[in-house]
């Protein structure tokens, strides 16, 4: 179990490492120069070459990865071109948004989910069946923008229920962050809810079908019992990675409605830094929010350790 | 062709319904722009009316026609979205397939996937749009990098299990070569499989070039893309629902369709699927009485 956990663990490491590569080479390699950005179109040929001096960029390509590496494992982010401080602060200060939404739609969409999937998957073929499979179908589909688009000009201009766009922290002022949370999240969940749904379902009915459910009718238990205790807690065991493997979109959701709601959140810092060319940023928070989809997918494999037997001994 | 058909229809009616539905999205962005009013042309007197016989589904902000321009938008998405599933299944293809069948020597690249895996889609596009700049060229390579991972998973797992299978034994013992196994064995009975991710990266990659284009790193407008549209049209929300509505339901359908053909595949070239659906007349079965 333990050696297992270690093996985790290196995997994560070595995964990190990799993200980080991935992120120097991006944005260093590719064509379009850094410094010339920074300088603008006013600079003189000797301002752009002090400011390349500045960014370590005279230097050969490994010097610079082994430097920015060594930053980037004491948490040094680089500093930020266009708020001229630290990123790793900046980047801090956007964290909390864009947890919060995504913990909020994925509890809030799992609570939906199961039950509804039970009620489908018990009773196949009935109105629920239908309606939840049409709502899965599209729900997959829909772009997350549009939707919010859409709802905001319901929800938030015609009627007035809730704000149109912004944030309140809603752990200092309850009252005032919620309404703002609503829309986003319902947004998000509409996704969530699509996939889990589609994979639970799928998960309960090939589970129905495997004989050891059989042996459990043979040796007397209720339907229910079969069911709720043999069929359900299997069925429920690969849709923890589902939610794992969800992360991605989720995470890649929020940063697209951020933009759209005005959530000073991961997503909007990075849509603005691309808008200033602000390449630590960029860096930074590209990095940061792999990081969050990296650690919560190791967390949910912990999970998924503690509650399958089989995973352990294999 | 027809006996074919026929007998498709009769095993899944659905699957059918959606080829057709396909068939004629391609046939109306094919043909659509040269039967519809220019998907260009600015007619400022005529802003952001409502649907009408002239124009069915009313004009944008330029004045300019909104059904031909989300014709002309599809196009430009689907092209986009075709050519960049195509990268990525071959791409992700080989690697998966070589990285399966030589499983040891050829990890490391699967390594590099999962670091590529490590980022959400929309999060690694932008960085990468950010670094190559935008344009319809660096949307395709971007979206490319991002989903070639997701096809090289797939076809790797599906080339580790065949690689165990009998006959490839059998080829070996023989004494056929290694790359030849591949081409002969592996890569035909991998196929099905990859023919069914594609559609579904498909699918996606309409989803991404909408998010990319709707911020404005896609294709740049005038070119109209579904993204870009509704980008363009969020100004005028309320005014003009149809200019915002319209767009955003086209890529519904044609995600929505992509999907349904992929699952409708998947249940012809995977048995298991096929019990899934089979399930279901098996309990109605069950409940009701027997007959002889």
């Amino acid at each position: 179990m333990l050696g297992l956990i270690l093996r985790r663990l290196r995997d994560l490491a070595i995964v990190l490492v990799l993200v980080g590569t991935a992120i120097f080479f991006i944005v260093r390699v590719i064509p379009g120069d850094a410094a010339l950005a920074v300088a603008g179109d006013q600079a003189t040929p000797e301002q752009v070459e002090a400011i390349r001096e500045a960014m370590g960029l005279n230097v050969p390509l490994w010097q610079q990865y082994v430097t920015w590496f060594g930053q980037l494992l004491v948490g040094d982010f680089g500093t930020s071109t266009s708020f001229h401080t630290p990123v790793a602060p900046i980047i801090l200060s956007h964290l909390l948004p864009t947890v919060t939404l995504a913990l909020a739609a994925t509890v809030l969409s799992i609570a939906i989910t199961v039950p509804l999937s039970i009620g489908v998957a018990l009773y196949p073929r009935n109105w629920l069946w239908r309606t939840v499979n049409r709502f899965t179908a599209v729900g997959i589909a829909v772009p997350e923008f549009w939707l919010a688009l859409l709802l905001v000009t319901v929800f938030a201009v015609t009627f007035g229920a809730v704000p149109v766009s912004g944030w309140v922290n809603p752990f200092v002022d309850p009252a005032a962050g919620i309404p703002h949370l609503i829309l986003p999240i319902v947004v998000l969940m509409v996704g969530q809810i699509s996939t889990f749904a589609l994979m639970l379902r799928d998960n309960l009915i090939g589970e129905m079908l495997q004989p050891y459910l059989r042996t459990a009718r043979a040796k007397g238990a209720r339907e229910r019992r079969v069911f709720y205790r043999h069929a359900l807690p299997n069925a429920l065991l690969p849709a923890v990675t589902v939610v794992g493997n969800n992360l991605g979109t989720l995470l890649g959701g929020i940063v697209v409605l951020e933009t759209i709601f005005v959530i000073p959140g991961l997503g909007s810092l990075l849509f603005q830094a691309v808008s200033t060319r602000d390449y630590a940023i960029i860096q930074g928070a590209t990095i940061v929010i792999a990081i969050i989809f990296v650690v919560l997918n190791f967390i949910v494999d912990l999970i998924y350790l503690l509650l399958d037997p089989r995973v352990r001994v294999s | 062709m027809l006996a074919w058909l026929r007998r498709l229809w009769r095993r899944d009616r659905e699957f059918v319904v959606w080829l057709a539905v396909l068939l004629l999205l391609l046939l109306v962005v094919v043909i659509g722009p040269s039967l519809l009013p220019s998907a260009y042309v600015q007619s400022p007197g005529e802003r952001l009316q409502g649907p009408s016989g002239t124009h069915l589904l009313g004009t944008d902000g330029y004045g300019r026609d909104v059904l031909a321009r989300v014709v002309e938008a599809g196009r430009t998405s689907l092209l986009i979205a075709l050519v960049i599933a195509a990268l990525a299944t071959v791409l992700g293809s080989v690697i998966g397939l070589v990285s399966g069948f030589y499983a040891k020597s050829a990890s490391v690249l699967m390594r590099a996937m999962d670091a590529l895996m490590a980022f959400p889609g929309i999060v690694l596009s932008i960085a990468l749009v950010a670094a190559i700049g935008t344009g319809a060229l660096s949307e395709i390579v971007a979206l490319s990098v991002v989903f070639t991972p997701y096809m090289a998973r797939i076809s790797r797992s599906r080339a580790l299990h065949l690689a165990g299978r009998g006959y490839v034994l059998a080829a070996r013992s023989a004494g056929v070569s290694g790359p030849r196994i591949l081409l002969t064995h592996i890569l035909p009975n991998a196929l099905p499989t990859i023919l069914v991710q594609s559609l579904l990266i498909f699918a996606a990659a309409l989803l991404l070039d909408g998010t990319l284009s709707f911020l404005g790193m896609g294709v740049q407008p005038p070119t109209p893309t579904w993204g870009n549209m509704i980008a363009e049209a969020r100004p005028y929300l309320s005014i003009a629902p149809t200019f915002v509505v319209a767009p955003g339901l086209a890529i519904v359908l044609a995600v929505v369709t992509l999907n349904a053909i992929s699952a409708g595949l998947r249940s012809i070239v995977d048995p298991r699927a096929r019990a899934l659906a089979s399930m279901f007349v098996m309990r109605r079965e069950r409940r009701a009485p027997r007959r002889a």
